[in-house]
């Protein structure tokens, strides 16, 4: 990019940023040009964490690649598993059972509430405001240990099987939700008020890197980051899956299209999934949660949308109608909204740029999907049965 | 713009430009597209302002390897030798209806234009279809890798069959 000023000798500075990253835990490499301190163009290197995935599930069969979908993300790895199982069920012309579908979406919607306070936390992180950090990420581990309570997981669930999920919901753990809903929901609220009323944190947020609806449709952002610049596209709504036809959401649309309107609007979805997730253990449906699909999956294509907490996930599954899947396409949302962040950089203060990767709530892992295992004897790969004998000696140790 | 509006229009909109138009699916429609033309539907799409891009994925079509004539058998007349394919498929989304235009191009030819001059955000797409399927995507604004490391092998490409791993240091 760099080379593609036409000025002569413009004044400009490039600074690397990053694997090491500066909004987040995880490696991204940036490429921020500088005039003075005004950002003037940005570009975006990925991949640190590429592990392959897509065409490792290649040589797993149909119940094995749920495992390592699951694996892409290691904050919303249920919606992977979600948009996968439904998509094989498509192929398989199954459908899972109402109770399934039900609770597909509850274990979603708590992890969305766990991804968004998570957000949160980072945003205040990135904006100086520890303190916001703090109380957040405390906060957030009450829906974590719900998760935990329900999965036996904090982070992969391993909700889904193919053709429905693997468990019930019991009394007990209903109670526990709606007790830990409570004080979520009254900390929401005070969240809310901290992030539209603190000046220091306002002057962080409000009026920086707004996009307009314009420009959020050119540039194809997707979930909170497209809801804050007014643009409703939600997967939920307009495409609903699993259990949101019966337990509909209505789409958080903000208009300011800052980062203060990204803060808000998903602060506002949180009190939206704390109705549904009310709603569903209200209205479980009764029955059997999952039916039987077979080994091999019929030859043809199937197109799997979902919404997870950054917006839509996108599967395309291909079966050659074996034991395997023959190809799956992973487009995580991560993906969708850095042209958002590339694009609306240059103007920014260069102080601005770790707020606004920050804003889209970034995630490299979902970005890269694949990463090179290096063994002292120089060995670059692993073969299944080379893994296995290396997890099962390891235990052994 | 409900699901069958959505379906209509975008068939309205392929359709004079000789894309055979489908429907693999509930809310879906596939079209298949001349590398030549598919600037011109992407452009479509994009002034009636149909949707937006939510993936390009890339399909491997390795030809399949001829089968040995049966022992005895009369010997047929050699078919010409297949070739070997890369398709691209460009997922554009409305509300829940999906549009995938369908290119197919030939290994030995393998060179598709890149849309990012119509769809900004494409490049991402278009530089993975280049690094792991081995396309060549003319007009592509960013060169380079995106995903994998800059010291992988050139004409390496994971995403095709044929791909089952680099070759081990002093193999």
């Amino acid at each position: 990019m760099a080379t593609t000023q036409p000025q002569a000798a413009p004044k400009k500075f490039v600074v690397p940023i990053g694997p090491q990253h500066p909004a987040l835990k995880e490696p991204g490499h940036f490429e921020i040009a500088v005039d003075g301190e005004i950002v003037t163009s940005a570009s975006a290197r990925l991949g640190y964490v590429h592990r392959g995935i897509e065409k490792g599930v290649e040589g797993q069969n149909w119940a094995q690649a749920i495992y390592m979908l699951e694996r892409i993300c290691g904050i919303c790895s249920h919606v992977h598993a979600t948009a996968y199982a439904i998509g094989v069920e498509k192929l398989a012309g199954v459908t899972a059972p109402p109770r399934a579908q039900a609770i597909r979406v509850l274990v979603a919607e708590l992890e969305r509430v766990h991804s968004h306070l998570l957000w949160l936390g980072v945003a205040a992180h990135e904006g100086g405001f520890d303190t916001l950090f703090m109380y957040s990420w405390r906060d957030r581990e009450i829906v974590m240990d719900l998760l935990e309570d329900l999965t036996g997981n904090r982070v992969n669930y391993s909700a889904n099987v193919i053709g429905g999920v693997k468990f019930d919901v019991t009394d007990a753990q209903k109670d526990a939700i709606l007790r830990g809903l409570e004080i979520l929901e009254e900390r929401t609220k005070h969240y809310l008020k901290v992030a539209t009323t603190d000046d220091t944190f306002i002057g962080r947020t409000r009026g920086i890197g707004t996009m307009t609806a314009e420009q959020a449709q050119l540039l194809g952002a997707v979930g909170p980051t497209a809801r804050a610049s007014g643009v409703a596209r939600d997967v939920r709504a307009d495409a609903p899956y699993a259990g949101y036809p019966d337990f509909p959401v209505e789409v958080v649309v903000e208009t300011a299209g800052d980062l203060e309107a990204k803060v808000v609007a998903r602060m506002r979805e949180l009190f939206e999934s704390y109705r549904v997730i009310r709603e569903i253990l209200a209205k479980l449906p009764p029955g059997d949660l999952s039916v039987k699909v077979k080994a091999r999956v019929p030859a043809g294509e199937a197109i799997s949308r979902v919404e997870a907490p950054r917006g839509e996930l996108f599967y395309f599954l291909r079966s050659a109608g074996g034991t395997s899947p023959d190809r799956v396409k992973v487009r995580t949302p991560s993906l969708c909204n850095w042209a958002s962040v590339l694009t609306l950089a240059p103007g920014h203060k260069l102080a601005d740029i770790p707020m606004m990767i920050a804003g889209i709530d970034p995630c490299f892992s979902c970005n890269d999907r694949l990463v090179t295992l290096r063994r002292p004897g120089g060995d670059q790969t692993m073969t299944w049965a080379e893994l296995r004998r290396y997890g099962i000696d390891y235990y052994r140790k | 713009m409900d699901l069958e509006t959505a379906l209509s229009r975008a068939r309205e909109l392929l359709e004079p430009l000789g894309a055979a138009v489908t429907r693999p699916g509930p809310g879906r429609i596939d079209a298949v597209l001349s590398r030549e033309k598919l600037i011109h539907a992407v452009g479509a799409l994009k002034d009636a302002r149909w949707g937006y891009l939510s993936a390009i994925t890339g399909l491997d079509h390795p030809a399949p390897t001829p089968k040995k004539p049966a022992p005895g058998a009369a010997e047929a007349a050699p078919l010409p030798p297949a070739e070997n394919l890369i398709e691209a498929l460009y997922h554009f989304s409305e509300g829940a209806a999906v549009v995938t235009l369908r290119v197919t191009v030939p290994y030995s030819d393998a060179r598709l234009p890149s849309i990012c001059g119509l769809v900004p955000s494409a490049v991402l797409y278009e530089q993975e279809l280049a690094e792991m399927f081995g396309v060549t995507v003319e007009g592509i604004p960013v060169t380079g890798h995106l995903l994998l490391p800059d010291d992988w092998p050139a004409g390496q490409y994971p995403l095709r069959k044929s791909f089952t791993g680099l070759p081990r240091a002093g193999a």
